[in-house]
Parts: structure tokens; C-alpha cells; sequence
């Protein structure tokens, strides 16, 4: 057998604490004479363990877990026989409910989707239970531990446990994968609704279970007190924050009950019990739910968004390298200046007659050849960079001129003339700079591939720009064989390419890019006479009262 | 003291390369494109032209071309920052006598220069 790492030994030790630990919590929340714990945290505990841990682990944590049970146990005057017996009915319950979870939703549990909460409610929060009640009950009956009828022994484990699996296991789970380091990413604000929720949360339970003035005949409406904090923690804060709103409600509706307080005191123990779980179960299961489908939606669109991104990164890696000639280009030429304006220095230098103002001409011209190549680099460094989405006011012309000087080698070395007509004043667009230059290299660079068939007076690329009443349009026009009106559409399909090397994710990233701009991007051409292409977007709205936050 | 034409697009290289011909001894005329060159050329053929190969409007292989249409025999060295795969034949077809590619070593330079000369030379007196 394989050695047993640390970090296995470091979790035995925790499930032994935690099971240690939650047996006297269950203890305390039992309702004296009633024999069971209105809620008995430890078999959930050991269910929440091991469905963290990989299954062949879980023997290390059972065996961690008795030594725990025994001291708890023992401590109270239970017969070894029953103590054992409940170890035994403890550990069936949290390997069956894990076990079936597993079968289910393969890896650990995490409460990220309806299907993994719907697999956890039904055969761990409600098979599992339900089957260790039986073996429990009987158990008890035949050590002879106790009174009461099989039947009611069956029912009281049962709601007890379902209640423990629903309040320990979501908690335990969404907590697991909690690191400190996560806190500092929290924003104040954030931590600032966190802390009003669960003010909020304890206050609204105080007053509904906790304080003495309450009893069951004066306000049932109370019981709700809490449910409005539980919902705000349920939309805002994940199943995190929800599960640890609901473990403070159950906590603090239980210790009410047990200390006489709140709506539930007053009546017979075994009532009071069962009155409370199905409260406490009926609250529990519904907004575990929403908690989870919210937080499984805003993933899902974060997904996306980040898949977009991914897309649009990728595709601008793909355009930048088949813009490498050209930047190959616009690198050699400063470094020709620099090498030749170095050496013409060396001969003059070995040269009689030094001519120190020629010199210093010469070392200003190393600089600024320098200094140029330096540009080039700094431009393609933002364009390579993975970044997130970074909206401000941009001046379309500005751009237009950015990405000819982007794209000034291919042009030259593809022999197509750029001619750009810019309207001499452009309001303010709003977006992403390296992602709008991206759609503008993208069109330039299909315009000199449509054209590169062409002889020399026919690689001629018109930009212009133009504000409209309530947009800036820009407009790339080439002398290609254009398009057909029958493949208008296909032309923004990703993967859709007519050129050999082409991935076919340019056009229809350019359009989502834009569209995500609130603007509009559309081609318009007739056969053998070029095509041109459009892009408008919306003009950033500066008016003191509508202006929107940039970010 | 033999002339050298240099025609380049861009005005930093046609400074460097000037005062590298200079330095070296020779006597350097810049142009900044094919038509200007053209035209100077037409009146005052150099003794060699250094000859940039991608610049706006007319390239170097259009005045390659447009020379050896109309007859004219020069040395002619062409320089490029964007190699590509057949170029250099193409220019060598078109009458060039040395390709080099963009940043240029200044002994390479010069040697191709004086090459381009000496087989000019050699080639008018046969």
C-alpha cells in the first residue's frame, strides 16, 4: 500500500475535530427529554468530507471520525453497543449519500449547477437519510436503547438528518474552495452588503427566535422575519453566502427552541422538533435553488464573455501574424538607419577632418531611428496583450491613422496606396481601443488580400470617416473583384474564409466586437467593382446628465 | 569622383546611406521615389543607383522594368526590408547586379557598389 500523504493526515485530523465537535453541537440542540437532536450535524459533516475527498480516501476519514464519535458518545452515558451501532448507521448514511452523489456528478461536489444541487438534494439531503433511519431506528430497537415506536424512531432521525445534510453540506462544500488570499479580490463595497446581509440576517433572527418577549401564540408572521435577508444573500451572494445565511438561521431558530425562546417554545418537545425541521427544511431547499441557478446563470454569461474574449485575442494573434512581413519591415528600416548612420560615423571618424556638427547630426538621426523602432514594438506589444475590455473616448480618425501606421509595412510592401479622406473634426466614440483597431486592421488587411490579384493602379484602399447625427461611420473601400450578394451573409460566418491561410474569424469577431460596441458593422459591394465596408458606432454621450460611467 | 544614386522612400535612410557613400568616397544624389529618379536620370545617368524596392506609388521593380523598356543600361544595387522568396530573380531578371537585404552591412554595401560598377564597365567595353 501506498504511503499516506500529509495532506490526507491534515484532513483526518479535521474530520475528527469537526465530527467531535458537531456531535456536541447536536447534543446541544437536542430538546430535553426528546431523545433526538433537532438537528445532528455529524453524519452531514463526514457526507461533506467525503464527497471533497477522492473515494479512495474515504476510509481514512471513517476511521478518522470513530475515535471521535466514541469520545462524544461515551461522554454521555450511551451504551458501547448503541454507540457503535450509531457509528455504523452515521457512517452508511454519509457514504451511501456521498456514494450516489458521486455515481452522479462525477469529481468533488460543487454546487455550481441545478443538476449537481438537484443530485446532492435527492440522494444525499434525502436517499440518504432516509435509509440510515431505517438501520438507525432498528438498531435502536434491537439494543433496546430508548423508547418509542419504530415508526416514530424512523421519522424523528429522518427530518433530523434531512436537516443536518441540507444546513452542513452546502456550507462545508462552498466553503472548502474559500482561500484568505480570495478576501483581498472582494471590492469594499461588496463587503460592506455582506456584512448589512448578515447584520440584518442575526438581527431579523434575534427578534423572530431568540428573545423571550415572543411565544407560538403571537406572531407566526414572524417566522419570515429572517427570509427577506436570506434572498438578498440568495440573488447577491452565491451559494456561499446563502448557505451560511441559512446555517445561521437554523442555528439560531434551534437554540431559540432550546433555550424556550422565539415561536416554537412552548409545546411538547417531539412537536416543537418536528415543527421546526419542516420549517427549516420548507425555507432551506427552495433558496438553496435560486442561490444556485443565479449563480449557475451569471457563470454560464461569464463564461461566454470570457470565451469572447479568448476568441478575439486569438484571432488578433492570427491577423498580427499575418501581418509579420510588414512588421518585419517597419523594423529593418529604422535598424538600416541606425547600422548605416553608425557606420558612415566609424568612417568618418577614421577619417582626417571630423566634422563634430555632422556627428552630432548623425547621433540625433540614430535616436530618432531609435526611437522608432521602439514604437513599432510598443504598438504590437498592446495589440498582442490579453487584456480585459477597456472602454473610453476615442477619436475614430485618430484610430484610423493608428492602424495605418500599424499596418504602413503591408501597405508598402503589398504595394496597395492607403487613402484616407477623415472628416476634419469627429465626436467622441466610447470603446475598446486595441479591439476596435483590431476590426480596422482586420478590414484593411482583407481589403489588400482582395486586392493583391490586381494589378498596381488597382490597389487603391479609400478610408473615410463621417459623423452622422448620432454615430461616426467609418469606411473601407477596396478596387477588388468584391463580393457576391449570395455570399453576403457567409462572409460574417466564423469559419468562413477565401484565403488559403486564413482562419475565417475576422470578419464575424469584427462584427461581434462591434455589436458589443453598440454599433454596426456591414459590407456592401457589386461584382468587379470593390467592395467597402461599414462600421458605426454610437457617439459617447458627455451631457453632464447622461453621462454613463466607463467602466 | 564616381556618383551614386540613392532612391529610397524613406528620408532617415536616404540621410544614412548618403553620408555612408560620402564617407567612403563617394558622391551621393538621394531621390525619394521612382518617378524623381526617373527624371533626374533622364539627364544625368549616376555611375550606380541604390535602389529601395518597396516604396509607395512606383516600386523598385517598376523602375527596373520602366529602365530596361527604355534602353537603359545602369548599375543598379536594390535594397529591401522585406525579403521574400523570389524577389531577388526577379530583380536580377529585370537588370539589377546585386539584391541586399535591409539593415546593410556597409562593406557588403560598398563592395556591391563597386561590383555593380566594374561589371558595367566591364560590360560597355566588350
Amino acid at each position: 500500500m501506498r504511503g499516506v500523504e500529509p495532506g490526507v493526515l491534515w484532513s483526518a485530523l479535521a474530520v475528527a475535530l469537526g465530527y467531535y465537535l458537531a456531535a456536541r453541537l447536536g447534543f446541544a440542540f437536542t430538546l430535553q427529554p426528546h431523545p433526538i437532536s433537532t438537528l445532528w450535524p455529524p453524519n452531514a459533516l463526514l457526507m461533506a468530507a467525503l464527497l471533497l475527498a477522492p473515494s479512495r480516501r474515504w476510509w481514512v476519514l471513517l476511521a478518522a471520525a470513530l475515535p471521535a464519535h466514541l469520545m462524544a458518545e461515551l461522554q454521555s452515558g450511551v451504551p458501547l453497543a448503541m454507540v457503535l451501532g450509531w457509528f455504523a448507521s452515521n457512517c452508511s448514511e454519509a457514504l451511501l449519500g456521498a456514494a450516489l452523489v458521486r455515481a452522479f456528478v462525477p469529481g468533488a461536489l460543487r454546487f455550481d449547477s441545478l443538476r449537481s444541487a438537484g443530485v446532492f438534494l435527492l440522494f444525499g439531503a434525502f436517499v440518504a437519510p432516509l435509509a440510515s433511519s431505517f438501520l438507525d431506528a432498528a438498531l435502536v430497537k434491537l439494543i433496546g436503547f430508548g423508547e418509542g415506536e419504530y415508526w416514530t424512531l424512523v421519522h424523528m432521525r429522518f427530518s433530523s438528518n434531512v436537516l443536518a445534510e441540507l444546513t452542513i453540506v452546502p456550507l462545508i462544500v462552498a466553503w472548502a474552495t474559500w482561500r484568505p488570499r480570495d478576501l483581498r479580490d472582494v471590492p469594499p463595497k461588496c463587503l460592506l452588503e455582506i456584512a448589512a446581509v448578515f447584520t440584518g440576517l442575526v438581527a431579523a433572527s434575534l427578534i423572530a427566535f431568540d428573545l423571550p418577549v415572543i411565544d407560538a401564540n403571537t406572531a407566526p408572521a414572524l417566522f419570515y422575519a429572517p427570509l427577506p435577508f436570506l434572498l438578498w444573500a440568495a440573488v447577491r451572494l452565491g451559494v456561499r453566502g446563502t448557505a451560511t445565511g441559512l446555517a445561521v438561521m437554523v442555528m439560531m431558530t434551534i437554540w431559540g427552541a432550546v433555550h424556550e425562546m422565539g415561536p416554537f417554545a412552548g409545546g411538547a418537545p417531539q412537536d416543537t422538533a418536528r415543527d421546526m425541521q419542516v420549517f427549516l427544511i420548507a425555507v432551506s431547499v427552495p433558496l438553496l435553488l435560486l442561490a444556485v441557478s443565479l449563480e449557475e446563470r451569471s457563470k454560464a454569461e461569464l463564461d461566454a464573455q470570457e470565451q469572447r474574449l479568448q476568441l478575439t485575442h486569438l484571432s488578433r494573434v492570427a491577423m498580427l501574424g499575418e501581418l509579420s512581413g510588414g512588421i518585419a519591415h517597419e523594423l529593418n528600416q529604422p535598424l538600416t538607419a541606425i547600422l548605416s548612420n553608425a557606420q558612415a560615423a566609424q568612417h568618418f571618424l577614421a577619417g582626417k577632418d571630423l566634422d563634430r556638427e555632422e556627428l552630432g547630426e548623425i547621433l540625433k538621426d540614430i535616436i530618432a531611428a531609435d526611437q522608432r523602432a521602439g514604437e513599432v514594438i510598443h504598438r504590437l506589444r498592446a495589440l498582442f496583450k490579453k487584456g480585459e475590455t477597456h472602454l473610453q473616448p476615442l477619436d475614430a480618425n485618430e484610430l484610423v491613422r493608428e492602424v495605418l501606421t500599424i499596418a504602413h509595412g503591408d501597405l508598402i510592401t503589398r504595394a496597395v496606396e492607403a487613402m484616407p479622406d477623415l472628416a476634419a473634426q469627429l465626436p467622441l466614440i466610447e470603446g475598446d481601443r486595441v479591439q476596435l483597431e483590431q476590426v480596422m486592421l482586420n478590414l484593411v488587411m482583407n481589403a489588400c488580400d482582395a486586392m493583391s490579384a490586381g494589378g498596381a493602379d488597382a490597389r487603391r484602399l479609400s478610408i473615410r470617416t463621417r459623423a452622422t447625427d448620432s454615430s461616426v461611420q467609418i469606411s473601407f473601400a477596396d478596387l477588388g473583384p468584391g463580393f457576391r450578394p449570395a455570399d453576403y451573409d457567409k462572409l460574417f460566418q466564423p469559419f468562413y474564409t477565401t484565403k488559403p491561410q486564413g482562419l475565417g474569424l475576422g470578419l464575424s469577431i469584427s462584427r461581434s466586437i462591434v455589436t458589443a460596441h453598440g454599433g454596426r458593422l456591414w459590407g456592401a459591394s457589386s461584382p468587379g467593382r470593390g467592395a467597402t465596408f461599414h462600421i458605426t458606432l454610437p457617439i459617447l454621450d458627455l451631457g453632464p446628465i447622461t453621462a454613463r460611467p466607463l467602466t | 569622383m564616381p556618383s551614386v544614386a540613392i532612391v529610397d522612400d524613406e528620408e532617415g535612410i536616404r540621410k544614412a546611406l548618403s553620408r555612408l557613400l560620402r564617407a567612403s568616397g563617394l558622391d551621393a544624389e538621394s531621390y525619394a521615389n521612382g518617378q524623381e529618379f526617373l527624371d533626374a536620370a533622364a539627364a544625368h545617368r549616376p555611375d550606380c543607383v541604390v535602389l529601395d524596392l518597396h516604396m509607395p506609388g512606383m516600386s523598385g521593380l517598376q523602375v527596373l522594368r520602366k529602365l530596361k523598356a527604355a534602353g537603359q543600361r545602369l548599375s543598379i544595387v536594390v535594397i529591401t526590408a522585406h525579403d521574400e522568396p523570389e524577389t531577388r530573380e526577379r530583380c536580377i531578371d529585370a537588370g539589377a547586379c546585386a539584391y541586399l537585404r535591409k539593415p546593410l552591412e556597409d562593406r557588403l554595401l560598398l563592395n556591391a557598389i563597386s561590383a555593380a560598377m566594374r561589371s558595367h564597365t566591364a560590360a560597355i567595353r566588350r
